[in-house]
């Protein structure tokens, strides 16, 4: 299991959950913290302006109206030194004022409690209904704020003078309340902001970790060391899983079926030309001679058009398969034991020449290459075959393997090839010496399926004076073939 | 020697026909996988030539099959399929050899000659025994470096008994080598081309061995 830091790139489906959760997790916590703390403030300031209304209506029962039509406030049963302590911060006052705004005659501070000082209190002028009390926020004379509460008292006799009675309280203990309140609130959120984002990380993480596991699969399937897909997922990923592996079959048959028309066309096409083949050999070859000289033209023609059809079939048919096979992706093979298979073919197909073949010890454990088995296979035994056709007593092979590469080292001790002419070998259809059987396409093969897997062929001279092949191919964790053993 | 054709094509089947029997060999044809299957089960051949896709059985399965049931005579593979993962399979089936189409005549009498030649544990194309030399690529006889001239079915006695030196030759495994399945069978033929052989090559090549049959030897 592949561990990946849980926050991926932007855009990713692990990025795009997150950045969701994250979003509508915030904005919630905003939303509640905006709640909370107004809830809060209204309350307290409810239970502020509670308190200030019980004072005001203490002060309104003490209030009365003097002889000469003045406010008389007895004052002997206020208890709160903070009636009396200058800029206390709890203050009452009264006002006088007119029935009509417009009226002139209106007095501030007629009235007002000892902790005013020389101070008033100057409210927002506005009418208060009978029985109605009005709540105002001001600065106070220290400057703190105020909430101040407000309601109108007048008499019977008094019908255009209107008596308005203030209670006003420094509210900044409160407002430090409510601070203190949002600061925790805040931390509570932040904290809770932080522990649900890491929940959040970790269901994102878990829920996606069969991705994960379809990711690793479909890596194995891409590089070749498996064919499907064969954990078993969750019921919303299976569906996917089940068609991956439909199209992976259904890829699979077409290949088997184009594998199997281009061997039917080869049928086709190569029987014909053997009976033509034949019938141009029983001509050319005629002991009595009683063949014309034109049939015998014909029959050289005849010859000579089978062999260059035979070579454009077996070209392009091996291209075909090849490339069939290179779309399917990364496909693996074990190299030992196809090597020695080969080795097998080449000990009876040259079982005339008595051939020595030096093979490595199998290699433990499997080694596998990319490439897939028929082309490792075309690839092996051809280099194996123009060694043995050019050899004089041995074919030595080699490997050599690196990290990330093998090399397979085919060696003879025949005439070998100039290096100015090595170059042209890897071209189609080129012999430089038609003294020996062959079409001059098998190194051309090697060349070019070893380029359709990422390797490369290079041909050079061997220390018994021959050719040197040298076939390298890249190195694959696993074989596809699931060969569990080397030498099996 | 007595060779086993598989081939469904028949133009091809009948050229083959025709090639092997100019090149020396007694040859019983078969043009689909049952027929070769059974012919090859049940018949002593010296070699066969056998089509990979053929009808009712391909070509693959014949040959496992006679494996498994243990007939071994050398198998020489003639298919259109040329790539190497094919011939690994054929190979690994239990040819011994393999031709792919389109080919020289000349190149599938070579293979078939050294294949029969190896299964008898013989390695130079020219068999010899004393101064009796065949060259199995030319078909010519030679006593003492001279050329001799024999019939058809001579020749196929001689190469028979050279490729089996010193082992005593049964009358009936002779006529089951040299004629095929469809000629008419005579085993008293052979006494007739084996004095005829005598004659030509002297008497003292072929001993007769009472009551079990020839046996090619080198005069002392």
């Amino acid at each position: 299991m592949i561990w990946r830091w849980p926050l991926a790139r932007p855009g990713s489906l692990r990025w795009r959950v997150l950045m969701a959760t994250l979003t509508g997790l915030t904005a919630s916590m905003l939303l509640a913290g905006w709640l909370l703390s107004s809830l809060f403030k209204e309350h307290v300031t409810r239970q502020f302006r509670s308190e200030l209304t019980i004072h005001l209506d203490q002060l309104a029962a003490r209030l009365s109206v003097g002889p000469q039509g003045q406010p008389v406030m007895d004052s002997a049963g206020l208890t709160d030194p903070r009636w009396q302590r200058p800029l206390s911060g709890r203050y009452w006052q009264v006002d006088e004022r007119r029935a009509q705004p417009t009226q002139a005659g209106a007095r501030i501070g007629v009235l007002r409690s000892r902790s005013l000082w020389d101070g008033t209190l100057e409210l927002p002028p506005d009418v208060v209904a009978d029985g109605s009390v009005h709540t105002h926020t001001i600065s106070g004379p220290a400057g703190q704020p105020l909430l101040v509460v407000e309601r109108s008292v007048h008499t019977a006799e008094q019908t255009q003078t209107v008596w308005t009675l203030i209670v006003a309280a420094d509210f900044h203990e409160s407002e430090q309340a409510l601070q203190s309140f949002n600061g925790m609130l805040t931390a509570a959120l932040g904290a809770m902001i932080t522990l649900l984002t890491l929940s959040a990380v970790a269901q994102v993480w878990v829920a996606l970790s069969p991705m994960r596991a379809l990711e690793e699969e479909a890596a194995a399937v891409s590089n070749g060391s498996q064919q499907r897909l064969t954990r078993t997922y969750p019921s919303e990923v299976q569906p996917l899983v089940s068609h991956l592996n439909a199209a992976l079959d259904a890829q699979a048959e077409h290949l088997s079926r184009a594998k199997t028309q281009a061997g039917n066309l080869a049928h086709a096409l190569k029987t014909p030309l053997a009976v033509m083949q034949h019938a141009a050999d029983h001509a050319l070859t005629d002991a009595d001679a009683s063949v014309p000289p034109v049939a015998q033209a014909l029959a050289q023609t005849v010859s000579q058009q089978v062999e260059l059809a035979r070579k454009q079939v077996d070209w392009h048919l091996r291209r075909a398969q090849a490339a069939a096979r290179a779309g399917l992706g990364k496909t693996s093979c074990s190299l030992w034991p196809s090597l020695a298979s080969m080795v097998r073919v080449m000990g009876r197909v040259h079982a005339d020449r008595r051939i020595r073949f030096d093979l490595p010890e199998p290699v433990s454990p499997p080694l596998a290459v990319e490439a897939d088995e028929q082309d490792l296979h075309e690839m092996l035994g051809n280099l194996l075959d123009n060694a043995c056709k050019w050899t004089t007593t041995c074919v030595s092979i080699k490997l050599e393997i690196t990290d990330a590469h093998a090399t397979v080292l085919v060696e003879d001790d025949g005439p070998g090839i100039p290096p100015s002419l090595r170059r042209d070998m890897l071209m189609r259809g080129v012999r430089l010496d038609e003294s020996a059987p062959g079409s001059g396409l098998g190194l051309a093969i090697v060349n070019d399926l070893a380029h359709l897997y990422n390797g490369s062929l290079v041909l050079g001279s061997s220390s018994a004076g021959g050719l040197s092949a040298v076939l390298t191919l890249r190195r694959l964790s696993q074989p596809s073939d699931g060969v569990p053993t080397v030498g099996a | 020697m007595r060779v086993l054709l598989v081939e469904d094509e028949p133009t091809l089947n009948r050229q083959l026909d025709m090639a092997l029997q100019q090149a020396g060999y007694s040859v019983d044809v078969s043009v689909n996988g049952q027929d070769a299957w059974a012919l090859g089960d049940t018949e002593p051949f010296d070699a066969v030539v056998l089509d990979l896709g053929l009808p009712q059985m391909d070509g693959l399965t014949v040959l496992r099959r006679w494996r498994s049931s243990g007939r071994h005579m050398p198998v020489l593979i003639l298919t259109a399929r040329d790539n190497w993962h094919d011939k690994v399979t054929g190979i690994d089936a239990g040819a011994d050899d393999y031709l792919t189409k389109p080919f020289h005549t000349a190149e599938l009498l070579a293979r078939l000659r050294g294949l029969i030649r190896r299964s008898s544990g013989l390695s130079s194309p020219v068999l010899s025994c004393g101064p009796v030399q065949l060259d199995t690529r030319s078909g010519l006889v030679t006593l003492d470096g001279q050329s001799i001239n024999l019939t058809s079915h001579e020749f196929k006695v001689l190469a028979y008994l050279m490729h089996h030196p010193g082992a005593v030759v049964s009358r009936t495994e002779l006529t089951e080598h040299i004629y095929a399945q469809d000629s008419d069978r005579d085993s008293n033929t052979i006494e007739v081309f084996v004095g005829r052989l005598r004659k030509k090559l002297g008497a003292s090549h072929i001993e007769t061995v009472r009551g079990l049959g020839y046996r090619l030897v080198a005069p002392s």
